[in-house]
C-alpha cells in the first residue's frame, strides 16, 4: 500500500491526472510486479477505511477538502475490493469470477463519479475517469464472455431471443456508468480552464466503442444530439488534445459509414488520418479500412501501392478488387468479392466495395471505346475517337474471361441494361440507338467524363 | 487490447492472389488508445515532412495496361458471338 498512497500523494502533489490514473491501473507492472498484491496485504477489510485514510492524507504536504478526503477513501477502500478480485482471479481461486471483478469495479467507477459530484473532484483528475472507463469496460466484457461460455457450457443452447438479451448484459451495466461520466464532463459548469468538459471527447469515444460492441449504434446518435446541444459552451474539437480528437473523428465517420453517407464519412476520416499519430499502425490501418471504401464511392480512386504497402491487413483485402477495377477486370471482380465476402461482411465494408463493379464495368467499356480506335481522319482536323459503337462490342467485352463459348447465347437486353445504368450514373456519356444496335457516346472527351476520353 | 499482435502478417508478402481468402482478424479488432495524449503535427500522419495525400489515392483506370491484348481478345470474342448468331 505505501506505495500506491505515495504514488497517490505525488501525483495529486504535482496535480499530474496521468500520474494518478496509473494508480488506479488495475494491472500490475514489470517495474513494480506485487504492486497489486501489497496493496491489497497491506490492510483487511476491518480496518480498511481507517489505513487508507491515515496513508492517504494524513502528513505534510497534501492541502484537500475533508469531504474530498472522504471520497478518495471511498473510491480507494472500492479499489481494494475490487483488487482483491483481480488477483483471486489470477491465482485461480475457486470462488473467483471475472463477473465478480466487474461488480467491484463498478462500485470503484461509482464511488468515482459520486467524487465528482459531491466532493468536487477537480478536472485534473479526468485521466482517473478515462482509466476508470477503460477498464469497466474490458471487465464488463470479460464478464459477459464467463457467462456466454457458461451457459453454453451449463445450458446448452439457450433460447435465441434470451440468449441475446443476456449476451451482453455485463456490457450494458457498464454503459449505464460510463454515460453516467459522459453527462458529468458535459455539464459541468465550472470555468473552461478548470472544467471536466475537457473529457468529453475522451468519454464519448469510450461510450462509442462500448455502443458498437453491444451492436447499439443508434444510440450514439443521442450522445451526439447531447454534445451538439452543448456545443457553444465546448471549446472547439480542435482545441483538444489529438488522442482524442483522432479517436473521436475515426468513429465519427465510422457512423456514417454505416448510416452509407459516404461524403461525410469521408470528411472525418481523412482528418482522422491526416492528424493520426505515424506509429499508431493498428489505428491508422483502421482508418483505412473505411476511407478506402469511401474514396472508390465518392471520388472513384484506388489505394496506391505505396498506401497499401505498409499494411499487410490492407494490401490482402483491397490489392485484388483494386487490380480487378483497374483492369476492368469484372469476372476477377466477382472473384474478389466472393473470397472476401465474409470479411467484408464482418467489417461492413462489404456493400461500398460492391459499388466497384460500376467502376471496372466502366473501365471495360472504356477500354472498348479506345480499342475502337479513330474515325477516318478528315483534312486538316484533329483525329476523332470512333464513338458509334455496336452493342455487341460491350457484349463480346462481357464475354472476355467467362470461358463462354461460341454457343453460348448472349442477351442484348442484358447488356443494354447495363449501358443504360452507366450512362444513368453518370459514368458514360451517349445514349442507345437501338433499332441500329449502336450507342452513341459523347464527343470531345467526354464519352467517359474524368478519364479523359 | 494492445498486447495483442495481429496475425496474418507472415503470408502478407506472399502474392496476395483473387481466390486467397484474407485472414482471420483478432477478435477484438478495435480502435486503440494512444500510448501519449497529445503530439505535434510533426509526428502526424500528415507532416509538414510528410506532405498531403497526392501519392495516397490513384486514378481507377489504367491506359497502359496491355490495350494491344485486349483489342485482340476482343476480336476473339466478336468472332465467337458473330459466329453464334
Amino acid at each position: 500500500m505505501s506505495t500506491l498512497a505515495a504514488e497517490f500523494r505525488n501525483a495529486y502533489i504535482h496535480g499530474s491526472g496521468p500520474a494518478l490514473a496509473t494508480v488506479f491501473t488495475p494491472i500490475a507492472t514489470t517495474n513494480s510486479p506485487h504492486r497489486l498484491s501489497s496493496f491489497y496485504d497491506f490492510t483487511n477489510a476491518q480496518y480498511l477505511t481507517q489505513d487508507l485514510a491515515s496513508s492517504l492524507f494524513h502528513g505534510k504536504g497534501l492541502k484537500v477538502s475533508k469531504a474530498e478526503q472522504t471520497a478518495w477513501v471511498n473510491v480507494f477502500a472500492a479499489y481494494w475490493e475490487a483488487v482483491g478480485e483481480v488477483l483471486k482471479f489470477e491465482d485461480g481461486h475457486s470462488e473467483a469470477s471475472a463477473a465478480a471483478i466487474f461488480k467491484a469495479w463498478k462500485k470503484m467507477a461509482m464511488a468515482l463519479n459520486k467524487g465528482y459530484t459531491d466532493a468536487g473532484f477537480p478536472a485534473w483528475t479526468l485521466p482517473c475517469m478515462y482509466t476508470v472507463g477503460k477498464f469497466l469496460r474490458t471487465f464488463a466484457i470479460k464478464a459477459d464472455n464467463e457467462a456466454a461460455s457458461q451457459s453454453s457450457t451449463t445450458f446448452g443452447v439457450l433460447d435465441d431471443v434470451a440468449a441475446d438479451v443476456e449476451k451482453n448484459a455485463y456490457l450494458e451495466d457498464g454503459a449505464r456508468i460510463i454515460n453516467r461520466m459522459f453527462t458529468l464532463c458535459l455539464t459541468d459548469r465550472a470555468p473552461i480552464e478548470d472544467s471536466r468538459k475537457w473529457g468529453i471527447y475522451n468519454i464519448t469515444s469510450l461510450l462509442f466503442k462500448t455502443y458498437f460492441k453491444i451492436n447499439s449504434v443508434g444510440l450514439t446518435k443521442n450522445l451526439l444530439r447531447a454534445i451538439n446541444a452543448q456545443s457553444h459552451e465546448l471549446p472547439p474539437l480542435e482545441s483538444f488534445p489529438k488522442s482524442h480528437i483522432v479517436t473521436f473523428e475515426y468513429y465519427i465517420g465510422v457512423i456514417h459509414f454505416l448510416d452509407e453517407n459516404y461524403t461525410e464519412a469521408e470528411k472525418h476520416l481523412s482528418t482522422a488520418w491526416r492528424m493520426c499519430h505515424r506509429q499508431a499502425i493498428k489505428n491508422r490501418e483502421l482508418i483505412l479500412m473505411y476511407l478506402i471504401p469511401c474514396h472508390l464511392v465518392t471520388t472513384h480512386t484506388l489505394p496506391s501501392k505505396q498506401l497499401l504497402a505498409s499494411f499487410p491487413q490492407l494490401e490482402l483485402f483491397f490489392r485484388p478488387l483494386s487490380n480487378c477495377i483497374r483492369k476492368g477486370d469484372l469476372v476477377g471482380f466477382d472473384a474478389a468479392m466472393a473470397a472476401g465476402e465474409e470479411e467484408f461482411v464482418k467489417r461492413r465494408i462489404y456493400l461500398p466495395l460492391e459499388r466497384g463493379r460500376d467502376i471496372a464495368l466502366r473501365n471495360l467499356f472504356r477500354k472498348v471505346f479506345i480499342a475502337g480506335g479513330f474515325e477516318e481522319p478528315k483534312e486538316g482536323q484533329p483525329p476523332v475517337r470512333r464513338s458509334r459503337i455496336p452493342v455487341v462490342e460491350f457484349a463480346a467485352a462481357l464475354r472476355i474471361g467467362t470461358h463462354a463459348t461460341g454457343r453460348t447465347r448472349i442477351d442484348i437486353d442484358e447488356v443494354e441494361c447495363l449501358l443504360s445504368n452507366l450512362i444513368y450514373k453518370g459514368l458514360m456519356k451517349g445514349y442507345i440507338a437501338r433499332e441500329r444496335g449502336f450507342v452513341v457516346l459523347s464527343k470531345n472527351n467526354a464519352a467517359f467524363p474524368g478519364t479523359g476520353v | 487490447m494492445s498486447n495483442s499482435t495481429p496475425q496474418g502478417k507472415a503470408n502478407a508478402s506472399e502474392q496476395p492472389q483473387q481466390q486467397q481468402k484474407p485472414q482471420v482478424l483478432e477478435e477484438d479488432d478495435e480502435f486503440e488508445d494512444f500510448p501519449v495524449e497529445d503530439w505535434d503535427q510533426e509526428e502526424a500522419e500528415q507532416s509538414a515532412t510528410n506532405e498531403g495525400n497526392d501519392h495516397l489515392w490513384e486514378e481507377s483506370w489504367d491506359d497502359d495496361d496491355a490495350a494491344e491484348d485486349f483489342s485482340k481478345q476482343l476480336k476473339e470474342e466478336l468472332k465467337k458471338v458473330e459466329a453464334s448468331a
